[in-house]
């Protein structure tokens, strides 16, 4: 049994010790229809679960049964295009102490990384229809396979949507963001605030690209955010995270070659946010590095890097109608190849631009209607700008 | 929900013509008390199921689900002529609305100080009156007049399970019920009225009972019970 396994056990057993109250059931849930044009060339929008971000019918039931004061149980299942049900999350809550902020959460849990993917409620989760490169845009790298050389790498560019390499697993699949927004790891976490301050630490099976419910490589990530309210209405956060990224198979045959026995995602992240009367600003940057095995000339020399950051607002211009804006940006370390640039250093991945502004009406107060444009701009593949007009019909209860 | 809007509405639209009062000849007034008891088991949900949160939050009250309002359907023509300005006041404190059901007569103004150390944005889309306050920090309050009668939900913009009601009358004879759901209306004049029970837990047609003023005045029960 793995050490979150045991970690939920002992606090299942500690949580029945507690005073019993009178148990709680809540159930809520929400639906989500977007409407855009089609993205099958460009694929700037598409998400991990390769589905179109901007054009998608999104189905979710979560439900908490708090047995006692001090112990909850969470999930939220989630279908896209009616394709599967998911259990996005499925865990323990455990709240040991009375009159503290103190909670100990283990199962497939939020992530702690970062501010957006935990937004939850009504308009303010996300402002727009589409989501911050950092945490959708797919990148050409993947943890069951690698690239070989450095060209090999090159060549996958603006290819995350369907990235393929000569070691691993050789047929095509979908690379991975960032940080995933869609799906959530499995392990166990503790949060605890304090005055101004807050923080959150997670020891997790998975990684922030690439968040598993079953281990593959034998490896945990270890996450972690301070968050900080120097003022009402200004949250400042930091994040940090660790966590072994390429697969079993891939590990276990070149560690021995080259002398290196890991192989993870790194990420240092800083998030902000500020609210004032009908305003509501919000900015986040991340900067990811991954360790890949440097097999063939001409070699990946050190990490790839890849910096994200984006500034979004939103105003509430009358009680029902409102207007928002992000920037968003993705960036990638250089590498040099052979075959490709001539041997210059080259971003291993196609830097993205991205704007998407637009609007809202609440035509009631759990009925959220959405308009936007997004242009994107990248600075390679087949098609390097796109433009999309995107609907949305947004539901919760 | 609809339903008890409407009554409230059709109800305060009617005059004084469908009350028996006697107009122009002084009398005592009189008093309608009684006890409304609700049998209703505490509705369950009561915030959003959020699989996001890293915890369980802060401790907080339990919603007032049990205060109900109990009016008079119609009012005497002389309820209508009052130009009196009156100021009400609806707390946020531990992320909750206090008091969470709040009864006023058409044209009253109501304060919303933030009492907690956090932001809070009250709004309504309600068809009687909708208004968002934005966000606001502790000890810092707005007002909302409120010229129309009718049902007015209110809720926070951040704060999913904070949520709120209004009444708006256009007249004086109203009461919310006390802990023990205990009310009392007082100086009604002399007739005929129909008394009307209004409680978020009420679906469909709400509960009234008519009772009759005496000339003498005097104290008239009408006690309510919801199932």
């Amino acid at each position: 049994m793995c050490t979150w396994r045991r970690l939920a056990a002992i606090l299942l057993l500690a949580s029945a010790c507690a005073t019993p109250a009178r148990a709680q059931i809540t159930v809520s849930g929400d639906a989500t229809a977007t409407i855009g044009s089609r993205d099958d060339i460009a694929f700037f929008n598409y998400t991990d679960y390769e589905h179109n971000a901007l054009r998608m019918f999104r189905v979710a039931l979560s439900g908490m049964w708090r047995p006692s004061e001090r112990l909850a149980f969470l999930t939220e299942l989630r279908s896209e295009n009616a394709e599967h049900l998911v259990p996005r999350a499925l865990y323990v809550r455990v709240h040991p102490f009375k009159g503290r902020t103190f909670d100990v959460q283990a199962g497939r849990i939020p992530p702690v990384f970062g501010a957006f993917a935990r937004r939850s409620y009504g308009a303010d989760a996300n402002p727009l229809i589409g989501y911050p490169l950092a945490y959708q845009y797919l990148t050409s790298l993947r943890p069951d396979a690698i690239p070989g050389s450095a060209d090999d790498l090159l060549f996958m560019r603006a290819r995350g949507w369907q990235s393929s390499f000569p070691v691993g697993i050789t047929t095509p699949g979908p690379g991975v963001p960032i940080v995933s927004a869609y799906r959530w790891d499995t392990g166990v976490e503790a949060h605890a605030a304090a005055g101004h301050l807050d923080g959150s630490i997670a020891l997790t099976t998975g990684t922030l690209a690439n968040p598993r419910v079953d281990d593959d490589n034998g490896g945990r990530q270890i996450a972690g955010r301070v968050g900080w309210t120097p003022a009402v209405g200004l949250v400042l956060g930091a994040s940090a995270s660790r966590g072994e990224f390429l697969t079993r198979a891939i590990g276990d045959t070149y560690a021995p070659l080259l002398g290196r026995k890991t192989y993870a995602q790194r990420a240092l992240g800083a998030d902000a946010e500020y609210s004032r009367d009908y305003f509501l600003i919000r900015g986040e940057f991340i900067e990811s590095s991954w360790n890949l095995p440097a097999l063939n000339l001409p070699r990946i020399d050190g990490p790839l890097k890849a910096r994200a950051g984006f500034v979004e607002g939103r105003y509430r211009l009358t009680p029902r109608f409102f207007a928002a804006a992000r920037i968003d940006r993705l960036t990638f370390s250089k590498i040099r190849g052979q075959r490709f640039f001539a041997g210059a250093p080259t971003p291993w991945d196609a830097p993205v631009r991205r704007m998407e502004a637009g609007g809202g009406v609440y035509l009631m107060r759990n009925l959220v209607s959405r308009v936007v444009v997004q242009r994107n701009k990248r600075d390679a593949g087949r098609v390097t700008r796109r433009t999309f007009v995107s609907a949305q019909l947004s539901y919760w209860f | 929900m609809r339903f008890p809007i409407l009554c409230i509405l059709c109800a305060l639209g009617l005059t004084s013509a469908s009350v028996h009062a006697t107009a122009g000849k002084p009398s005592a007034t009189g008093a309608i008390r009684g006890r409304v008891d609700i049998h209703v088991e505490r509705s369950l949900r009561d915030s959003r199921a959020d699989a996001a949160a890293l915890g369980m939050g802060g401790s907080r009250d339990p919603q007032e689900r049990r205060r109900s309002v109990v009016y008079l359907e119609t009012a005497p023509r002389a309820a209508f002529e009052q130009n009196e300005e009156h100021r009400g006041r609806m707390d946020q404190r531990n992320e909750r609305f206090v008091p969470h059901v709040l009864a006023i007569v058409a044209g009253t103004y109501v304060d919303f100080p933030n009492g907690d150390n956090t932001y809070h944005n009250v709004f309504s889309l309600s068809k009687t009156k909708d208004f968002n306050l934005g966000r606001y920090a502790a000890g810092r309050s707005k007002a909302v007049r409120f010229e129309r009668p009718g049902v007015v939900r209110v809720f926070c913009d951040i704060h999913s399970h904070m949520s709120a009601f209004i009444l708006v009358f256009a007249h004086r004879f109203f009461a919310v019920t006390d802990e023990e759901g205990r009310y009392r209306i007082e100086g009604v004049p002399p007739g005929t009225y129909t008394v009307v029970l209004w409680n978020e837990t009420v679906h469909g047609d709400s509960p009234r009972r008519t009772i009759t003023i005496g000339e003498n005045g005097g104290d008239t029960d009408a006690d309510f019970s919801i199932k």
